[in-house]
């Protein structure tokens, strides 16, 4: 079985407990305004330039003829282009890079392997997020299961705006299910991810009916969700089975990313202050949550 | 207290305000020392060229001990108001131009006719670096302050006489104790000769250092004050008189202090604050030397009923080294499951916080590697961590330093046929002409015998040359503190000890993989390339084969990636050098034992090779230790150590070393210490000796905004995205920095 995936991340250790293998699925449900893996969110491949590090060589447009140089601009004509892959070989200055790869679960499978002695040692595992992993749920049950049978921690990151059914078939070989929770208020959660919540909460409290251990990971952008804490405090407090309650202060640093990817950049101005997360903390701890 | 001296201190060899040539440490002096207590070193020199008249046809050992005696009873002395420890003004090795330099030309200009120009031409082409090695031992320090000075010398008397009586005592025996004798004998003079001086101080330090004067002229040290006393004055007199470097402080120095330690703390003669104190000063020493290599002791270990080493005063010594902010002396931590994680999460935290003194030296490699060639389990419990990282029988084992050996070069010969362009010389075997090689194996089989021919003209050149070691440098003052070579009646490196060992080194061995896959893949898989046209490539240093260069770059077959086929080839031509190297016999009783280490040489033979396939050009830096090609390894530190442990690395005898570069946010927080922590442990289950973290601190990351070819594989990552170093733009790398600068 083939997966559409972006990369498989090695040493990751901001996805869930210990040393961990990350794979980044394609395509994400949600448009979330402060994503910060833009890369992600479309299930077509796409090419990224990076044009700080272009040095006017034109090798790319000896390759391909979406390539063009006029004026000192290196223009890319990306209508055309199929995501062949061939600029991005030819150029020295790993200027461009194609985000998106088909790879049979089994090969991401014998990468996840190549680590177990690290997830061993560390109590780590593996992870799959993306985009949404759970929209391509056939590729993920077979890669947890195989990691199931070799004893290793599985992970699955989501954003919970999934079927039913795709929850039910990765439930028993996920150790933790790491779930976003953006806001409680349906307009609120329009608004910054252009998708109603109603199926997310319902998701998570259905999870937490069947005992699915959960960490909780909410996004905090200062405007935006901000005032939603305190309700999503309220909502958590009502479940059973979340082992963690993790705050991600928002940061700007994708910005790069929409840039080269020439997507439309929707990523918030005001970063959030210490201030604004030392009260989320004590509005969450007074919940008991952290 | 301290910190109204620490300037002094800094300043006491060299003024850090002026410049200074960190690999020229012996060229520098005191400042403002008193005259009426010695001669200038011009008049030194003087006196020295009038006593060779006298000494130049006595015994090597004797006549190097009247040499040493002269300029210790002459050079300039200091008791100085800001210090513990006493100051020497000729600390340039003045002793050397009537012994060591004239007995080194004796060898290699009479003995040993056409050697010079050989090892000359191995040195020139940068295929390998040889010379006869001094540097690489660890005295006795149990002895030395157990016995002291004067004890160490009446326990050479005694050891000949017991010669004398049992007939065993030969001219050269006696010349061998003689020449400790009288060494021994003018180190204890000028003991009393500082004392002498001391008592003529009234500052507020003058009384204690006098006491202590006092007390190991005439004996052993009786408290830690004098222990770290007598370890400054030994180290000073071994490297910059008796020529030669002590590779390191104490047999790990928690436990050589630690009896002094308990027994104050217990006796009420030092508060622990005190001994913090004193720390400071003996500690600040090393710092103020400042030599580009740095002073390295060891810390902690294994007792054999499985307990830890570390004690109290390892926890005091980290504590002072913390708070000085200082580099050197650098600290080698022995590494091991009982290892406690309060000195585990002290050592990562100094780390990540810039504090990067540390070499983790894991005790089960390290003693696999010593066990197989016949130490046995105590002694491999007991090993000394010698220089930057080579493992050592402590007290028993005499290791040279004998040839580094550039991989690489034997890739060069296999395209020049042999004939090194940068001598005009053939140093390479003829292996075939370019248009025989047809197959990868052909290629292959070429490389091996080009690698083989260097190690074996290595090993060829140091057997002639090992034997006389101590015919060119006696050892008196080390020997005297290793009783083997009393027990023997002769010098410690004429295989007095039960090891007598020299060391190989395997130098780019990551460039040196990644040029024969680069070569396997687009030469003889792919077909990209003919090997005639890559020639032609190299001899133009990629000139105008610009694409050809941006493919093999880019080609995922570099070791350190975790490539399975990199990986089976690595693990191949690691076994190859460790197998042509290891328990080969050398000129002095022992055997040669293989490294994975460069020092220097990644730059210095870096230089002289010229541009390689694996995409370096000519004269850059080729891969250090076993750590990947710069920029290389792409796929994290997981699959940086899943490539290293094909390596082997407890099959390197004598060391092994991977240097693994983290970024502070995969480290952070208490989570980031147990990261690190498992990352060295899982390696360190599958053989590891050495390892050398780099997390990266702000000024790294601006010089990676400058040099970003640098830092190819540098990553950024927090909560959950991540994004490489070279794909932000200055903008964000900018808010990454300051970011970076209020990690604690």
């Amino acid at each position: 079985m083939k997966a559409n995936i972006v990369e498989i991340k090695r040493f990751a250790v901001h996805d869930g407990d210990g040393i961990r293998t990350t794979v980044f699925f394609k395509g994400c449900p949600l448009k979330c305004l402060w994503c910060h893996n833009p890369e992600t969110l479309s299930q077509k491949w796409q090419l990224a330039f990076y044009s700080h590090k272009c040095v006017m060589c034109g090798k790319c447009a000896e390759v391909c003829a979406c390539h063009a140089f006029s004026e000192n601009i290196h223009r890319i004509d990306r209508t055309k282009c199929t995501t062949c892959g061939k600029c991005v070989n030819v150029c020295p200055q790993s200027a461009l890079e194609i985000f998106g790869t088909e790879m049979s679960t089994d090969e991401i499978c014998t990468t996840l392997l190549r680590d177990k002695d690290f997830y061993a040692e560390s109590g780590g595992g593996i992870t799959l997020s993306g985009g949404e992993c759970l929209l391509q749920s056939g590729a993920c049950c077979k890669i947890l299961k195989r990691m199931k049978q070799n004893g290793i921690n599985t992970a699955v990151d989501t954003c919970g705006f999934v079927p039913r059914t795709a929850i039910d078939k990765v439930m028993p070989y996920t150790d933790t299910f790491l779930y976003d929770i953006k806001a409680i208020d349906e307009d609120v959660h329009i608004k910054c991810t252009g998708q109603s919540n109603k199926i997310i909460l319902d998701n998570l409290v259905y999870l937490d009916s069947c005992g699915a251990k959960s960490e909780i990971r909410i996004p905090y952008v200062s405007k935006y969700n901000d005032e939603q804490i305190p309700k999503i405090a309220e909502f958590l407090s009502t479940l059973k089975n979340v082992v963690r309650v993790r705050v991600l202060p928002y940061h700007n640093y994708a910005e790069s990313k929409y840039n080269a990817l020439n997507i439309k950049n929707t990523l918030p101005m005001i970063l959030p202050t210490k201030e604004e997360m030392e009260k989320t903390k004590t509005i969450l701890s007074s919940y008991g949550l952290i | 207290m301290f910190n109204h001296d620490r300037k002094f201190i800094e300043n006491k060899y060299h003024k850090t305000d002026e410049p200074f040539n960190p690999y020229a440490r012996m060229a520098y002096h005191g400042y403002g020392y008193d005259k009426s207590t010695g001669l200038e070193d011009e008049e030194i020199r003087d006196g020295l060229a009038k006593l060779y008249e006298k000494t130049k046809d006595l015994p090597h050992p004797v006549a190097k001990a009247y040499a040493v005696k002269y300029v210790l009873e002459n050079t300039k002395i200091d008791i100085n108001e800001h210090d513990f420890f006493v100051g020497f003004w000729s600390v340039n090795r003045l002793a050397k131009c009537i012994t060591q330099d004239k007995w080194y030309d004796e060898v290699f200009d009479n003995i040993l006719p056409g050697l010079k120009e050989k090892m000359h031409d191995m040195n020139e082409s940068g295929a390998i670096a040889i010379w006869p090695d001094f540097d690489h031992v660890v005295p006795d320090w149990d002895s030395i302050l157990k016995l002291g000075f004067s004890g160490l010398k009446k326990r050479a008397e005694e050891y000949k006489e017991l010669h004398r009586n049992n007939n065993t005592l030969t001219a050269e025996t006696e010349a061998f104790f003689d020449g400790i004798i009288i060494e021994y004998t003018a180190i204890i003079d000028l003991i009393d000769r500082l004392y002498k001086y001391a008592l003529t101080k009234t500052h507020p330090k003058a009384k204690k250092v006098t006491e202590c004067l006092y007390h190991i002229r005439d004996g052993a040290p009786q408290n830690i004050y004098e222990a770290m006393q007598v370890i400054y004055i030994y180290f000073m007199i071994s490297e910059c008189f008796d020529s030669y470097q002590v590779r390191s402080l104490g047999n790990g120095l928690d436990n050589t202090l630690y009896s002094f330690y308990q027994n104050d703390l217990k006796n009420g003669i030092y508060t622990r604050e005190d001994i913090k104190e004193l720390l400071r000063y003996f500690l600040m020493q090393w710092s103020a030397i400042g030599n580009y290599w740095g002073q390295p002791f060891y810390m902690g270990g294994t007792n054999i009923d499985g307990s830890t080493k570390y004690n109290d005063l390892s926890y005091d010594i980290l504590d002072v080294y913390d708070e000085l902010g200082i580099y050197n002396p650098k600290i080698q931590v022995k590494i091991n499951e009982n290892t406690p994680d309060k000195i585990l999460f002290k050592v990562f935290d100094m780390i990540r916080r810039g504090k990067n003194c540390f070499a983790c030296c894991c005790e089960p490699g390290m003693m696999k590697a010593i066990m197989s060639y016949g130490a046995t389990y105590e002694e491999a419990l007991n090993m000394d961590i010698r220089g930057c990282y080579e493992a050592g029988v402590r007290a028993n084992e005499v290791v040279t330093g004998t040839g580094y050996v550039n991989a690489l070069k034997s890739v060069e010969y296999v395209f020049s046929n042999g004939f090194d362009s940068r001598i005009g010389k053939q140093l390479g075997l003829k292996t075939d002409e370019l248009k025989g090689l047809n197959t990868f194996e052909d290629f292959y089989i070429a490389v091996l015998k080009q690698w083989e021919n260097l190690i074996e003209m290595t090993i060829d050149v140091s057997k002639q040359y090992e034997k006389y070691l101590s015919f060119i440098n006696p050892s008196n003052m080390y020997s005297a503190t290793i009783e083997g070579a009393l027990k023997k009646g002769t010098d410690a490196y004429q295989s007095a000890v039960k090891f007598n060992n020299s060391a190989i080194l395997n130098c780019g061995f990551a460039s040196f993989v990644d040029a024969v896959m680069a070569v396997k893949k687009f030469v003889y898989d792919k077909k990209v390339v003919s090997i005639q046209t890559l020639a032609e490539a190299l001899n133009k240093n990629w000139s105008g084969f610009e694409d050809l260069h941006t493919q093999i770059l880019k080609s995922p077959h570099k070791y350190g990636n975790d490539d399975a086929e990199t990986n089976r080839y690595a693990e191949a031509m690691s076994a190859y050098f460790a197998s042509k190297v290891n328990n080969r016999p050398n000129a002095r009783g022992g055997v040669y034992k293989a490294i994975m280490h460069s020092a220097m040489q990644f730059v210095w033979q870096g230089e002289k090779t010229g541009a390689t396939p694996d995409g370096r050009h000519a004269g850059e830096e080729i891969s250090k230790n076993a750590s990947p090609s710069v920029g290389m390894d792409k796929n994290g530190v997981t699959a940086l150590i899943n490539s290293a442990i094909k390596t082997k690395p407890y099959n390197y005898i004598e060391a092994h070393c991977l240097d693994v570069m983290l970024h502070p946010s995969a480290v952070s927080g208490d989570e980031g210490l147990e990261i690190m922590k498992s990352l060295l442990f899982m390696y360190m289950k599958n053989g590891a000796q050495t390892v050398q973290f780099n997390v990266f601190n702000t000024e790294t990351l601006r010089d990676a905004q400058k040099h970003p070819d640098k830092y190819k594989n540098l990553q950024v990552r927090v909560c959950g995205w991540n994004v490489l170093w070279n794909n932000l733009s200055e903008k964000e790398q900018n808010a990454y920095i300051t970011r970076a600068e209020n990690i604690k």
